[in-house]
């Protein structure tokens, strides 16, 4: 575990003491600040439409969780598309390309600890990456008020509860997402090839309910199991059920099984 | 402490090394000699555990490589052809991150660092990222980085490539100090390194052995007439192809 901490650590000190973390995160909240405007322009106009109206009590079925927060969430899930393989791209395939690999396989530690060190960094990165985007439901909450005219009773403007699932949810997303691409950049020298192969396969992983409309039964179920957004948008509504949490799980496994095998295979070849 | 028998490694049709054996005894320094991909580089990595055999053994202290590699990582130091080095980091950063996965204990962590770095002469550059120190340098580092956690055995491939003059000289006072206490195995193209620094000499060609001996020996071998020739006569007329 010793070992494992050490590795972790190295990687940290290595995404933060270059530009990586810093212009990844900074164009994951740029993004998710456009997003967040635009969800939270569309409830001032809705706002502004009921009460001309002249029907307020119209208002109290809008309510920031779910029209800003909400959407918020699942669309920062594509903004983690496009971000996770460029932080997982490095992982193992720079070690190999930097001959740094050569230390590793030769200094006493475990295939595991090196797998492991690594993973935790990943999970680490994506630790700091939600914890940058609870910044935004956290500015609705100061600013947001939680009852309209009809019931301005006090309480938070948030509900609190469905957001911290939600980012929960975006925490699996990126471990699930990282999972795939620390696998992927131990089987390659080249963190392009790396970046590239993942975002594929998540990209796929992403779409595949798109077919789910035209397949009826069994096959539509399964797809819609299968791709990634269904479990997400279970979190992000607050209601995520055990199925959802072993999806995440399994991909938090495998990644980090298979990436272990990848590395041991050094020895054998 | 180092064994190797019949040692043979094949990259599909190539073949790197072919049957090698030879020993290395406790505290002894054995120069590792042969041109251009000869095989040298491919012997050390499978001393390393980095790589595997195709067929043959290799034991470090009496341990397998292959079927106990952390026992044998944790007895060898290497420093491969390319210095194996984090240049995103300082030079402190780096050498605590080694030592601690050496194993070093954590109260023990700086006075070793401060070792290997006083070895090495790198004291003045420990607060530098490596990427901007100078080659010279950068192999020093590399060179601390094997020392720590003082290992029984040093692997050391092409050490002083990109040294000055006067470093070299330091190196060999080095690599000196550390025989008796220490078994070295040290590839170089310099000869002249061999002969101030190596007790043994191990020449191969295109992968097989065509020398193993201690220089007195080598040359009384290789006699032409009176005449005894230079460890570079012997050299040229062994692994030419």
């Amino acid at each position: 575990m010793r070992n494992a901490i050490a590795i972790a650590r190295k990687e940290l000190s290595i995404y933060f003491t270059t530009p990586t973390a810093y212009a990844v995160f900074c164009g994951m909240t740029f993004i998710a600040g456009m997003m967040f405007l635009a969800a939270l322009g569309y409830f001032q106009r809705m706002s502004m439409q009921f009460l001309s109206f002249q029907q307020p009590q119209l208002l109290d079925h809008l309510n920031l969780t779910d029209m800003v927060v909400y959407p918020l969430l699942r669309n920062i899930g594509v903004i983690f598309l496009f971000m996770t393989p460029f932080l997982s791209m490095r992982l193992v395939a720079d070690e190999k390309r930097s001959r740094t690999f050569e230390l590793l396989m030769t200094s006493p530690i475990r295939p595991f600890e090196i797998m492991l060190g690594k993973y935790l960094a990943a999970l680490g990165l994506m630790a700091v990456a939600v914890g940058l985007l609870a910044l935004f439901p956290l500015i609705v909450s100061f600013f947001g008020s939680a009852g309209t005219m009809m019931n301005s009773g006090g309480g938070s403007p948030i509900e609190w509860s469905t957001v911290i699932s939600g980012l929960v949810g975006l925490f699996l997303v990126g471990a699930a997402m990282m999972a795939v691409g620390m696998f992927v950049s131990s089987l390659t020298e080249s963190v392009v090839v790396s970046a590239l192969v993942t975002f594929v396969i998540l990209l796929v992983v992403w779409i595949l309910n798109w077919q789910a409309g035209r397949l009826e039964g069994t096959a539509r179920d399964v797809l819609d199991y299968l791709s990634m957004p269904t479990h997400l948008d279970a979190f992000a509504k607050g209601a995520p059920a055990l199925k959802d949490l072993v999806y995440f799980l399994s991909f938090m496994i495998l990644g980090p099984f298979f990436t272990e095998r990848a590395i041991e295979a050094h020895r054998w070849a | 402490m180092i064994e190797v028998r019949n040692l043979t490694k094949r990259y599909r049709d190539l073949v790197a090394i072919d049957q090698v054996s030879f020993d290395v005894a406790p505290g002894e320094i054995l120069g590792f000699l042969g041109r251009n991909g000869a095989g040298k580089t491919t012997t050390m990595r499978i001393l390393t555990g980095f790589l595997p055999a195709t067929s043959g053994t290799a034991k470090v202290a009496g341990f397998d490589v292959f079927e106990q590699p952390l026992e044998v990582k944790r007895r060898v130091g290497y420093l491969p052809e390319q210095p194996p080095l984090y240049v995103d980091m300082t030079v402190y950063a780096y050498l605590k991150f080694v030592a601690s996965i050496k194993g070093v204990p954590s109260a023990k962590m700086k006075s070793e660092m401060e070792r290997v770095a006083n070895l090495t002469a790198i004291g003045a550059v420990m607060d530098r990222v490596i990427a901007n120190l100078s080659k010279g340098y950068r192999q020093r580092v590399g060179l601390a980085q094997a020392l720590l956690n003082d290992p029984e055995v040093l692997i050391l491939d092409e050490p002083t490539v990109g040294l000055d003059p006067i470093q070299v000289r330091e190196f060999r006072d080095l690599i000196k100090s550390l025989a008796g206490k220490h078994t070295v195995v040290l590839s170089t193209h310099i000869l002249s390194e061999i002969t101030a620094t190596c007790q043994r000499v191990l020449i191969i060609r295109q992968g097989k052995v065509v020398a193993c001996d201690d220089l007195a020996g080598l040359a009384k071998k290789h006699q032409d007439g009176t005449h005894e020739l230079s460890l570079e006569e012997i050299f040229v007329k062994l692994a030419e192809n």
